[in-house]
């Protein structure tokens, strides 16, 4: 049996016993599961303020603007104090936002709302504009002669003439496709992953079927419509494999629950100590009886409301 | 047939849960393990992190939280295995308040399996909120962001960390991101206007999002999910084997060691007792084909049932 | 001057961080760098206010005893328990033996964990429920999706060599297409909102009157 007066035994208990608390969620909604969920948002909560009191008030503001040896340094007024003394003005906008639940002055709230606003919309705007717009177009744009070349057989060499600083100059370019000499290397190569002109035209293609598809300004006429089909299959292949990585993910994250609960991520002496399947079969079966127990004195309502059933026929379907 | 198909499409849905839950837990009950190949996004970090000489410093962004750890920590663990073998000097930092408690214990194991001292070999910042504006304001100067490290002691006083003004200062930076503010932030915020040198590390939801920023060199490289987690543990722990031309030549002579008439891969100084994202990769097998079974039988279900002539 | 001022202070601050992309003389990165710091501490006091704010709702629920009382009291003393282990702890709560760092790998870890982990049923299900081939882009949509799944997982390796490097051009020529589309389109949208909020055209953020 494990031992209960040890802190570390006690709290994987505990933590198994709140993972089964929330999985009894899949079962339905239930007593035991809001307990955990509104467990759960007070200490996150607690969480995040201790660590911005920790991470950014502390440091950033209160040890910096109340630092009695920085101002009774002798070294005179400097640019260090200058910026110390600057610190003032966070702290009345901090002041001032609290001000919000005031009735006649909380219209000052406004003015580190607007600060913050207006921060994040200026560095937003130029983040956006030179890394999606001009990096994300820029790259786009296919050397078809480039991709040809790299993805022809290993070390086959490719002369290309290319414009840069001083004008036309050569360039030697190695091919680097693994497939061997096949009909189709410049086209297509599997050992790149299927780079090649093939691709480059389907991502150039693509990028601008997918634009042109938003593009709701102008009429959509037989050519656009057209265009417009191909930019709907290329987001859809996209969606798909979004989907695919979304289920990867979501799966992943039930496969580190089932770990912890089989002791299957720790340590042999910590597992033996702590004796997580023993735990899980415990709490599992305690959680059973309460729910039993529970519905049977008329607990739960809609089967629906959280895990629960669905309709039984078409008729119970809406509309 | 009609019939089961139909109450076959309108069952209750706690019994796909207990199929889901069979399909995770039954492969962990009888483990087997999967051959699988690595990825050229994965393999671009790792060859990036070997090609850094001995002494240099990275700055790492741990932005993961509990609900992301199973796709991220095996990627984290073995990044900074991969680090502290290579005597590579770790500043660490996050963006997430919930992120220290799980980040820095992870920091604090590894480096000390490697005899890495605090402050002279590696150390952590801390947390910073602000978003977009914390990653900016870490970009242009970082001892103004971070005048103290997580345990309040002066950045001056650390001398892995002092020196560093900008994030264009380190040789590398790394992210392991779960979401935002991450990857997707530092790429907008400072990667094209410092020209940083990043790799990044994500989850499965959020790869399909970061892959044009590879392709885009913006990233030199992305382990997305759980499978490229699994893949960099395989490509530090387990890829022994003779090293390729490339690797001779033109990574750091350290990851190849002499062994008779050939270079073999370094082995690593210090193994873990569980690989845990190779461990999960098998169980992700009958996952998925979980739920490819139960697409395509719903499917299946659906044209059988639907009425003629109704989409 | 209710409206005036703090439209003012957008124009100004908004600017100023427009110009920190294309300015690199040093004393206008002085400005910069501590409109920046500014920034994360006003950040950081917006969650406090909702932290103000989520007491102000839940407590009088508490001592008047309305419906759920009990689960709200619950989550109060939670979050008091875990402010007072948080700063009691200090620079050393992340210390072996700390209060704080036991409610986080007990209490913490398994209820956030868990909670993500409840997705991956709920997904199960949803594909189940509504992934239908009602036409041809539902269908593109419900094959690329299979292909990826088992592609991704050593299973599809062993199918076909081939069918990881499908999903590997999958990811990175199509969906890059798409996802680059998107981008545009939505950096397009984030430049038109920045623009209007920094010329105050857009309001809404300084609420009513």
């Amino acid at each position: 049996m494990p031992d209960f007066t040890s802190m570390d035994v006690l709290g994987a208990w505990l933590s198994i016993f709140l993972t089964l608390c929330i999985l009894s969620f899949l079962f339905e909604d239930n007593p035991i599961y809001k307990l955990g969920e509104h467990l759960f948002l007070g200490v996150s909560i607690g969480y995040s303020v201790v660590e911005i009191y920790y991470g950014v008030f502390k440091p950033n503001l209160i040890d910096k603007l109340f630092d009695r040896e920085a101002w009774q340094a002798a070294d005179g007024w400097n640019a260090a104090d200058t910026e110390r003394l600057f610190l003032v003005v966070p702290l009345i906008l901090t002041l001032l936002l609290f001000t919000k639940f005031h009735r006649k002055y909380g219209w000052l709230a406004r003015l580190p709302v607007a600060f913050v606003i207006a921060a994040y919309a200026g560095v937003k705007l130029t983040g956006e504009a030179r890394a999606h717009l001009m990096t994300g177009i820029q790259q786009s744009m296919p050397n078809l002669k480039e991709a040809w070349a790299q993805n022809l057989a290993e070390g086959r060499e490719t002369t290309l003439r290319v414009w840069g600083e001083n004008g036309w100059t050569d360039r030697v370019v190695t091919g680097t496709c693994l497939d061997g000499d096949t009909w189709y290397q410049g086209f297509w190569c599997w050992s790149n992953d299927g780079a090649g002109v093939f691709s480059a035209v389907v991502l150039v293609t693509g990028l601008i079927a997918c634009l042109l598809h938003f593009y709701f300004s102008a009429p959509h006429n037989r050519v656009m419509r057209g265009v417009s089909r191909f930019g709907i299959l290329i987001l859809m292949l996209s969606f798909g494999a979004s989907f695919g990585y979304t289920v990867m993910g979501r799966i992943s994250l039930a496969i580190g629950r089932a770990q912890e609960m089989l002791g299957l991520d720790k340590s042999a002496e910590l597992v033996a100590a702590r004796n997580p399947k023993l735990a899980t079969l415990l709490c599992l079966g305690f959680i059973i009886l309460f729910l039993g127990i529970w519905k049977k004195r008329g607990g739960g309502g809609d089967p629906d409301d959280g895990g629960g059933g669905s309709p039984k026929t078409k008729d119970d379907l809406p509309g | 047939m009609y019939r089961w198909f139909v109450r076959f499409q309108n069952m209750d849905r706690r019994w796909i849960f207990l199929g889901m839950a069979i399909a995770i837990l039954l492969p962990m009950l009888s483990p087997s393990s999967a051959s699988f190949s690595i990825d050229r996004p994965v393999r671009d970090i790792y060859e990036k992190v070997e090609s850094l000489p001995p002494g240099s410093t990275v700055y790492i962004s741990a932005d993961f939280d509990p609900g992301s750890r199973p796709e991220l920590e095996p990627f984290y663990r073995a990044v900074l295995h991969q680090l502290f073998g290579r005597d590579i000097k770790v500043v660490a930092g996050t963006l997430w308040a919930s992120a220290p408690p799980l980040v820095l214990p992870i920091l604090q194991e590894v480096a000390e399996s490697h005899g890495k001292v605090y402050g002279t070999d590696w150390c952590f910042l801390g947390f910073k909120d602000g978003k977009e504006l914390a990653i900016k304001a870490i970009g242009e100067n970082i001892p103004k962001t971070f005048p103290t490290d997580f345990y309040q002691t002066p950045i001056e006083e650390l001398p892995v960390a002092a020196g560093f003004k900008q994030l264009k200062d380190f040789n590398l930076l790394i992210l392991v991101s779960a979401g935002f503010p991450g990857i997707k932030a530092y790429v907008l915020q400072v990667q094209g206007q410092y020209d940083l040198k990043m790799v990044g590390a994500t989850t499965a939801v959020s790869g399909p999002d970061y892959i044009p920023y590879y392709k885009a060199g913006q990233l030199l490289g992305l382990s997305a999910g759980m499978p490229g987690s699994a893949q960099y543990e395989k490509l530090v722990f387990l890829d022994a084997g003779t090293c390729s031309g490339f690797e001779k030549t033109f990574l750091n002579s350290e990851s190849c060691v002499r062994a008779g008439h050939t270079w073999v891969k370094r082995p690593p100084k210090v193994m873990p007792e569980r690989l845990l994202g190779i461990e999960a990769l098998s169980v992700l097998n009958l996952g998925h084909l979980f739920i490819v079974g139960l697409i395509i039988l719903g499917n299946l279900a659906f044209f059988v049932t639907r009425p003629k002539g109704v989409e | 001057m209710r409206t005036t001022l703090p439209l003012v202070i957008t124009f100004i601050v908004g600017m100023i961080m427009l110009g920190e992309a294309f300015i690199p003389h040093w004393r206008y990165r002085v400005i910069s760098e501590n409109m920046f710091e500014w920034g994360l501490i006003l950040a950081a006091a917006a969650f406090l206010l909702g932290l103000i704010n989520l007491v102000q709702v839940n407590l009088p629920k508490v001592l008047r005893r309305e419906t759920d009382w009990g689960y709200k009291a619950v989550m109060l003393v939670a979050l008091v328990a875990t402010l007072i282990v948080g700063f009691a702890g200090g620079a050393d709560r992340l210390n072996n033996g700390e209060a704080y760092k036991w409610v986080f790998d007990f209490v913490f870890i398994p209820l956030n964990a868990t909670m993500f982990a409840l997705l991956a049923f709920y997904i199960a299900s949803a594909a189940f429920r509504a992934f239908r081939a009602r036409n041809i882009e539902a269908t593109v949509l419900l094959v690329a999706a299979i292909v990826v799944m088992i592609g991704r997982v050593p299973i599809g390796e062993a199918l076909s060599e081939r069918l990881p490097t499908l999903v590997n051009w999958l990811m990175e020529v199509p969906n890059t297409a798409a996802r680059r589309a998107i981008f545009v389109g939505a950096a397009l949208g984030a430049i038109a909102t920045g623009i209007r909020i920094i010329l105050g055209i857009e309001r809404s953020h300084l609420g009513g009157d």
